[in-house]
């Protein structure tokens, strides 16, 4: 047999390969996480409910962030990131975003300032409370001094309100911090940030740890030209 | 003896256990390059033809090694590269070549990430899709194709130069 003769035997061989590869990684995979709660829950749920959200509830697209107040990568997404996003994309109505309450065991005050952020939500302070406490993320995260730093960042009379209602409601805000992080188990969140992105009926994971907001800003903008 | 003269004058192709050898690795490798592309193509339960390379890009950006520029290019054309790699290397052509770009390409990986965990990032990979995270394992098995890729090529470089001595 010579290498003329051998050559449509190679071909063969070689699509037969390529048609045997792709056959068996078409498998179906896990179905993509549901849509955003916030956007179809029911409004009937029992007060208080924690709106943890910047934006209009209507905009074309949702990014649900599960994060951690103490996590320094969060820190640097929300500065680098989420604060353009919320100038360029939400402002306009464009991007509607949603804070999941996922605080790391590693971070001994995480908790503490999810909470915080759960009372100010009650109040409509979220937005407030999340600059405050990424912005100043250094000040408290090595002694957990949260109230005491975060005081002086809001007028005492609002400050004491939220941190009244954490007293009075502290079952319901950890239920409430309880119930994002069983949401983000169910998505396989291992690490935070991590963001999804709901668009045009579907939604998908970004890879975690955070965007570069130039590369977040590309998708956006081909989500909402589609 | 004879036997070896006159099959390598019918056929060049390598006889015996290094050629088998020869085909066994490089087909596992075209595969496993397969494997990446259709990753970085396909995920969620759906192909993303047309917005895979957002994804990816994001992926490569977290190693923090490039301009988005660069990184927005690397993205695009990845995947696409890899998938070629992978066909080539499945069906045996230009393999000293392609042998040699992969070995290349697997090297800046496994460089990539031992960069990033030198640097402590805690990223993604990106190798198969975005839920692997980089690690040891990861770096583990890139350091084994690296070898299986060295080896491919050695071979492919070393059956030539067997041809080339059974024909002079």
């Amino acid at each position: 047999m010579n290498s003329l003769t051998r050559r449509p035997i190679r071909v063969v061989t070689f699509l037969a390969f390529c048609a045997m590869a792709m056959t068996a990684f078409a498998r179906p995979q896990a179905k993509p996480p549901a849509a955003p709660a916030a956007k179809t829950a029911s409004a009937a749920t029992a007060a208080p409910n924690f709106q943890k959200t910047i934006g209009n509830p209507s905009a074309p697209i949702t990014m649900e962030v599960f994060g951690d107040f103490e996590c320094p990568a969060c820190r640097g997404f929300f500065e680098g990131t989420v604060k353009q996003v919320i100038d360029d994309y939400v402002i306009p109505g464009k991007v509607y975003i949603i804070h999941r309450d996922f605080p790391l065991e590693m971070h001994p005050y995480a908790r503490q300032a999810a909470r915080l952020a759960n009372a100010a939500a009650e109040f409509g302070q979220f937005e407030a409370m999340e600059r405050a406490l990424y912005d100043h993320q250094d000040e408290w995260s090595a002694k957990g001094n949260i109230d005491q730093v975060m005081a002086t960042y809001f007028p005492p009379a609002e400050f004491k309100k939220f941190q009244t209602f954490e007293a009075q409601h502290m079952a319901e805000i950890n239920a409430s911090i309880a119930k994002d992080q069983a949401m983000g188990t169910q998505r396989n969140v291992n690490q935070t940030p991590t963001v999804y992105i709901t668009a045009h009926g579907k939604t998908e994971a970004l890879p975690g740890g955070g965007v570069d907001y130039k590369l977040l800003k590309s998708y956006f903008d081909y989500l909402l030209r589609q | 003896m004879a036997t070896t003269a006159i099959s390598s004058e019918v056929s060049p192709r390598p006889a015996g256990w290094p050629g088998t050898l020869l085909i066994i690795g490089r087909v596992a490798l075209g595969v496993i390059f397969l494997i990446a592309a259709y990753a970085k193509l396909h995920f969620a339960g759906e192909w993303h033809l047309r917005d895979y390379q957002f994804f990816f890009a994001m992926a490569i950006d977290s190693y923090k090694m490039l301009p988005i520029s660069a990184v927005q290019l690397m993205a695009q054309v990845l995947p696409w590269f890899e998938l070629v790699l992978g066909i080539f290397l499945i069906a045996g052509i230009g393999l000293r070549v392609i042998g040699t770009i992969t070995s290349g390409l697997l090297l800046v990986f496994i460089g990539a990430m031992t960069r990033a965990k030198i640097l402590g990032l805690e990223i993604n990979c990106g190798c198969f899709g975005n839920n692997e995270k980089l690690g040891a394992a990861t770096l583990i098995r890139d350091s084994s194709l690296l070898v299986l890729a060295l080896a491919v090529t050695i071979g492919a470089f070393l059956i030539k130069k067997r041809r080339e001595r059974l024909s002079s």
